[in-house]
């Protein structure tokens, strides 16, 4: 248990900050150098991933008077000969006067919107909320309203796909009990989105410890039944499942595939709803080969009924 | 890093196991999901309650939905019936009397281990529950009541509960699964009072309507149940009265459905009335034969339905007795749109919300949103796709600061000529206009 609430302490900071920051400097400094020998490149900011680090972007932007073209990751830097690229320095000073400022002008919502449009994978998001903060600091607080402005809808729409990924998840995390007795999710979302959902799921299911991991993030939201907190971990090696674990599956997976109605099967409606990229980690996806155990008894299927009765569909209703 | 789940915690497992009754269960939970998959209410919305430390649950107003099965209708809670155990013999229900089918009937404990062992997976939002006439309806009410009470009391269960209750409750019962329950159904079943009388002989109009307003005055008074006082429950069916009828196996046209659903709406306080198209499960002298209805049909009432809920339609406007049925080749927007072509094209900078919410193409978060954004400065047609706004329909009839989407010829005989079109080659495409997704109550 020592060993665990130091994790915890060392864990807590949402945004992975220390050591990042130091990886970046020399090697894209030198590169940068080079491409901004062309007069009119587009200027790119790179910054060491961390919210603070993009705030700290803006807040460079602002105060250079510079315009540029995106904010982005040096890791996930895709180098163009036309763009010339400025590493920031992230400073936590800087970017807390950038948050003091959403907050104080823009109001307590903006700054969410901030941190959820963050949570995004979107490539460009750090240029889409610079542009939008950019708009916002002058137009006012009520800048989230100027629907057709392009600064503020482009926000907007990341900020709807973070939020639909984040329902996503509401919707299809699959938990399993651990022979330990931990509920135990395992998620691959588009958005880095489990510091959105463990609140949801830390309130309704507060009679059970869990954990949801997210893998493409690496990263999970703890819960012991009191509160919770995030991890990164590269990897998560569960437990076995609880015994009871696999009569919950079967029994589930029989549900779902006995409450279909057979004649009214219709696939494509199914994956607009449910794309099959959620289906992996969902165990009535499980193919009935692989899964544990099967009804033994069947009802008379209504489709074997039809047949008898010549099945045919009526025309349309005049 | 590298994490162990072992590393975390050690906890006793508190879920009974099922093993050893587990392939009992197996088998009870196929009948009786099968039996209750052609009801068609699946929502899991209209009542927010906030979790409590130490006890499983809370509802959400706007509901989740969990799965979509093969058939892609929304899985929000667990549909099974109590027992398939029918002492009536209504002629379209595959659990009739006469039927030869497995026959067989949950303990409370059986079900609220499954609901509980679901929730705590996140399969579903909480349960819904109907069940056959199990003897007579008040001896199958207080089984269900039985059921629901120990799911609530014992094990504390604050997900959200849908009851199903049978024609002729008796009152004090129809209280108690009130109190139990956060939304309470009585079918109607059909759509005449002679298509009732003829299909479901036990059934009648006025032991099912007589009950549904027995709810909604329930539902203004709060009828308590004295003897559930140790449930701390605030309401009576907090989550309002649905109900459903089966389309298709009578001839009652669109126009009878729609004027009996408004009546229901406004007499009752329904808040959903839910049509499910006819599928044939029996072979009965009394039915179509071996004839489904389209799910086309049952979609187009339910995009009048939805006319009437949220973009303030009424009834009249939608459908006329000389022409009683809806139109399946253009949804009945465009149709009163196309009716009305005197009042388009709408101006989007300039026509107030109600119109807005007229224009065919155009929701309630559409209209909502240029509202805002109009505030602002004047929209053009560029900007609408930055208002998610798909002008696929809404480009016939608005105009943008005057002037027209490109390409459109303001006639309506050539707007329906499109549109129809649209949707015939959607169906050679084998492209169903499938469910509309019934999130909301
Ligand atoms: S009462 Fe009628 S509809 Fe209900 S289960 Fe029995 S036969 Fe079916």
């Amino acid at each position: 248990m020592d060993s665990f609430s130091s994790l915890i302490a060392s864990e807590q900071r949402l945004f992975p900050l220390l050591d990042q920051r130091k990886q970046l400097g020399s090697q894209n400094v030198g590169e940068a150098s080079f491409s901004s020998l062309i007069d009119d490149a587009e200027l790119i900011y790179l910054y060491d991933g961390s919210l603070e680090g993009m705030l700290s972007a803006v807040f460079a932007a602002f105060q250079r008077h510079e315009n540029p073209e995106d904010i982005v990751t040096s890791h996930a830097l895709q180098e163009s000969l036309l763009s010339s690229y400025v590493p920031v320095q992230t400073e936590e000073p800087l970017a807390a006067r950038v948050r003091n400022g959403i907050l104080e002008k823009l109001g307590d919502s903006a700054y969410e919107d901030v941190k959820k449009v963050f949570l995004s994978d979107a490539p460009h998001k750090g240029g889409v909320i610079f542009r939008y903060l950019h708009y916002a600091f002058t137009a006012g607080r009520w800048s989230f309203t100027h629907l057709a402005e392009p600064a503020v809808a482009d926000f907007l729409e990341i900020r709807r796909q973070v939020e639909s990924e984040a329902h996503h998840m509401l919707m299809f995390v699959r938990f399993a009990q651990l022979s330990n007795g931990m509920f135990y999710a395992h998620i691959e979302p588009k958005a880095s989105v489990v510091p959105l959902i463990t609140d949801h799921f830390a309130q309704r299911l507060n009679v059970q410890p869990f954990i949801i991991y997210d893998s493409v993030h690496n990263l999970a939201s703890v819960f012991d039944t009191e509160r919770w907190w995030l991890v990164s971990a590269d990897e998560i090696n569960a437990a076995e499942h609880s015994r009871a674990e696999d009569d919950f599956q079967s029994l589930w997976q029989t549900f779902y595939d006995t409450i279909a109605i057979e004649e009214r099967r219709n696939p494509t409606c199914q994956r607009n709803f449910m794309p099959k990229r959620f289906w992996g980690n969902m165990c009535e996806h499980i193919p009935p080969e692989l899964r544990k155990q099967k009804p033994t008894t069947k009802t008379p299927t209504h489709a074997a009924r039809l047949q008898a009765a010549g099945q045919k569909l009526l025309e349309e209703p005049a | 890093m590298h994490w162990t789940t072992e590393h975390l915690f050690v906890y006793t497992i508190q879920n009974i196991c099922l093993k050893g009754r587990g392939v009992e269960l197996l088998d009870k939970l196929t009948i009786l999901a099968d039996a209750a998959k052609y009801d068609v209410a699946c929502t899991s919305c209209g009542v927010t309650r906030t979790a409590v430390k130490g006890q499983l649950g809370n509802t959400m107003n706007a509901g989740i939905c969990h799965s979509f099965s093969a058939d892609g209708r929304c899985i929000t809670l667990l549909k099974v019936l109590y027992s398939n155990v029918c002492s009536y013999n209504c002629a379209y229900c595959i659990n009739r009397r006469s039927n030869e089918v497995p026959r067989t009937t949950f303990s409370p404990r059986e079900l609220a281990e499954l609901v509980i062992g679901f929730y705590r997976r996140n399969y579903i939002e909480g349960l819904f529950l109907s069940s056959a006439v199990l003897k007579n309806p008040d001896y199958t009410t207080e089984r269900m009541c039985e059921a629901l009470q120990l799911l609530r009391q014992t094990y504390g269960f604050r997900g959200y509960i849908h009851a199903k209750a049978v024609p002729g409750t008796s009152q004090d019962l129809l209280v108690r699964l009130g109190v139990l329950a956060d939304r309470v159904s009585l079918n109607i079943e059909l759509p005449s009072e002679e298509s009732l009388r003829l299909l479901a002989p036990e059934k009648s109009k006025e032991n099912t309507l007589g009950p549904m307003a027995f709810v909604r005055d329930g539902i203004k008074a709060n009828y308590q149940d004295k003897q559930l006082s140790t449930v701390k429950r605030t309401r009576f069916v907090p989550a309002g009265q649905s109900t459903q009828m089966i389309v298709g196996a009578t001839p009652e046209s669109d126009f009878q459905i729609l004027k009996l659903s408004a009546s229901l709406y406004r007499t009752m306080e329904l808040r959903r009335v839910f049509f499910s198209a006819y599928i044939p499960v029996n072979t009965d002298p009394l039915l179509p034969a071996g004839v489904e209805t389209p799910l086309l049909r049952e979609h187009r009432l339910y995009q009048a339905d939805w006319l009437m809920r949220f973009y303030e339609f009424n009834v009249d406007e939608i459908i006329s007795e000389e022409d009683p049925f809806l139109d399946p080749l253009v949804d009945p927007k465009c149709n009163w749109a196309l009716k009305h072509i005197d009042q388009f094209p709408a101006e989007i900078n300039k026509v107030p919300y109600e119109m807005l919410l007229r224009i065919p193409g155009i929701g309630v978060r559409g209209a909502k949103r240029i509202v805002m954004a109009r505030r602002h400065r004047s929209i053009r047609f560029e900007d609408l796709k930055r208002l998610n706004i798909a002008l696929k329909r809404a480009k016939y009839f608005i105009t943008c600061n005057g002037s027209y989407a490109q390409g459109v010829i303001f006639d309506p005989t050539s707007i329906y000529a499109q549109l129809a079109g649209e949707t015939k080659q959607k169906r050679a495409k084998g492209v169903l206009d499938g469910q509309l997704q019934l999130l909301d109550s």
